[in-house]
């Protein structure tokens, strides 16, 4: 647990690391350093888009799987590692 | 309900047919019983709407629970390690060399890139409670700035003055020296032609020296308290001339300004007292000299005025006084960018009217007002090495630059610090590309400054000349409007 906690804070102390987000598979966030609000808005918004992403891939091929996701905008850079039960998402602006 | 009957006789030959009587029947509508089709149950259509609407929250002890589950620890063991790989990762896949991208980030995005923070230096013993009074960048080692601070109420026991060298060029966050002394600093400087002094102002009108050559954190030479020096708070210290012929300027708030010589601190070389027209000491508060000037210098009082006096000569003392403020002056720079036009005779006032007035030593009524800030501006700084470019820093938290050849408007380049603690020392490092701030709680913030501002091009002073004629045509119409 305390592993946990330290892995973290090594990656929110990366640079231009905005936030970090666990969230489950039914879309209920687990452990966050965002506000109440973000963290509500990302966890929702994203889980759709995964299920989205997963089910895109799997219906080309259905023996392949999704194994990360990046999304790169204008402002900054959200990427997500899923799982089968779980994913973590970690929003990063790359210029800072 | 009409029930019609119609009587259908089979007759051969014309068949007449007419409406029946018509009977009124008393019968209760028949009810459709329907039966729903939907199962009672609750399935999984049912509770996915149920969740968009309203997000299940999973309770602390719940939430504990998948934190130890075995698959959470492998699956975050997993997912962690390819995130910190892609985070380490600094490549901008999308970067257009062509320039294209950034004329579209003109608004926002330029703004933030203008003025990034680069470093923050706060002390935990040193620097909590204690308000930033003076910053100074070293002449000789461009990373040192040195910043004082006066006294931490909360903290009785420790000195009241304390000044701070922080060093940029390592990533450690605690001072490279630490002195203190018995009164609180009010103003601090690297003595120019002296690498190993810093020279202090302090709040008693006592100025004290520490070398960094000797392993005391207190003062090694100090001026005395007694009426031949300082009796009030010297809010402006300066060493002026060249490296053979030197002084250290003071002047306190009673008026009375001071040269000394590094090395004897025990009397002042010279006094004088700054006196308008014969009477009225004048309560100084910020001190400036013009670039490869000795002996003129300009002043700046509670009282909202500022003068300019000369330091040796028949006439020495306080020569014209410049009125347009309302409110006390907080800060005096004068123009230094050296560059083919000379513009030395420019100078920036700031006040707690909320304004930022540009003078030039030519005339007493100011050239131009620039009012977009709206609370006490704390400090105003040329840029050492753009003409047109210069910064200030208000109550509310914010640093403007302003480039007067892009706009006397508006600044060119504005950042607010988070928190809105007041900001009371600008600075710019001599390289023009970096500036320091100084605010209420004790933090330096030194940002960088975007090159596209803080370089000049080479023909940034021919444009200012350009503006300066403007600036001048637009001051001498709208007083032709006020006279008329």
């Amino acid at each position: 647990m305390a592993e946990v906690e330290e892995t973290l804070r090594r990656i929110q102390s990366q640079k231009g690391v905005q936030g970090i987000v666990i969230v489950n598979s039914e879309g209920i966030p687990i452990k966050t350093t965002l506000d109440n609000s973000s963290t509500v808005q990302y966890a929702g918004l994203i889980h759709q888009l995964v299920m989205k992403a997963r089910s895109t891939v799997r219906d080309i091929d259905p023996q392949n799987d999704l194994t990360f996701l990046r999304i790169r905008s204008k402002k900054n850079e959200i990427m997500i590692a899923p799982d089968k039960d779980y994913f973590l998402i970690v929003i990063q602006n790359p210029s800072d | 309900m009409f029930i019609f009957i119609i009587i259908c006789v089979c007759r051969r030959g014309a068949v007449r047919l007419g409406m029946s009587k018509l009977t009124q029947v008393d019968f209760v509508p028949r009810e459709m019983v329907s039966y729903s089709k939907e199962t009672q149950t609750p399935t999984e259509a049912m509770t996915q709407a149920d969740q968009k609407d309203t997000p299940k929250e999973l309770t602390e002890e719940e939430k504990l629970q998948v934190l130890h589950s075995e698959e959470f620890l492998s699956f975050f063991e997993r997912g962690s390690r390819i995130v910190e790989r892609v985070l380490a990762e600094q490549v901008d896949v999308c970067f257009d060399y062509s320039g294209r991208d950034l004329e579209d980030k003109e608004g926002d995005l330029q703004a933030g890139a203008k003025l990034v923070v680069n470093r923050q230096f706060a002390d935990e013993r040193w620097t909590k409670n204690r308000v930033v009074t003076c910053l100074d960048w070293s002449p000789q080692y461009p990373e040192l700035l040195v910043a004082s601070y006066n006294n931490n109420e909360d903290a009785p026991h420790e000195p009241d003055g304390v000044a701070l060298v922080w060093n940029m060029k390592y990533k450690k966050g605690t001072p490279e020296y630490i002195f203190h002394c018995q009164s609180e600093v009010m103003s601090a400087g690297f003595a120019k032609f002296h690498p190993n002094l810093v020279v202090g102002g302090t709040y008693s009108g006592q100025i004290v020296l520490w070398d960094n050559r000797s392993n005391k954190r207190t003062p090694v030479q100090r001026t005395p308290l007694s009426a031949a020096a300082h009796t009030h708070p010297v809010y402006c210290v300066n060493v002026v001339g060249t490296q053979n012929a030197n002084n250290l300027i003071s002047i306190s708030t009673d008026g009375k300004m001071c040269s000394w010589s590094l090395d004897m601190l025990s009397q002042p070389q010279d006094s004088l007292e700054l006196v308008f027209k014969q009477s009225k000491a004048v309560a100084v508060t910020s001190m400036a000299f013009p670039l490869a000037d000795v002996n003129n210098f300009v002043v700046g009082s509670e009282d909202g005025s500022v003068y300019t006096a000369c330091r040796h000569g028949s006439k020495a003392g306080i020569t014209e006084v410049f009125e347009g403020h309302h409110g006390p002056v907080t800060g005096l720079s004068c123009h230094s960018a050296g560059g083919p036009v000379d513009f030395s005779h420019l100078f920036i006032s700031s006040s707690f009217d909320w304004t930022v007035k540009l003078w030039s030593t030519k005339s007493t009524r100011p050239l131009y007002s620039f009012e977009d800030c709206c609370d006490y501006v704390y400090d105003a700084m040329w840029s050492p090495t753009h003409p047109a470019l210069f910064a200030c820093v208000d109550l509310s938290g914010r640093l403007d630059l302003w480039n007067l050849n892009n706009d006397t408007e508006v600044p060119t380049a504005s950042v607010s610090v988070e928190g809105s603690p007041a900001l009371n020392r600008v600075r710019w490092s001599h390289s023009g590309k970096e500036i320091a701030t100084g605010d209420s709680e004790g933090q330096v913030r030194v940002y960088d400054v975007g090159e596209q501002i803080c370089v000049p091009k080479a023909d940034e002073w021919t444009r200012f000349v350009r503006t300066l004629a403007e600036i001048n045509e637009n001051r001498d119409e709208a007083e032709e409007l006020a006279n008329a």
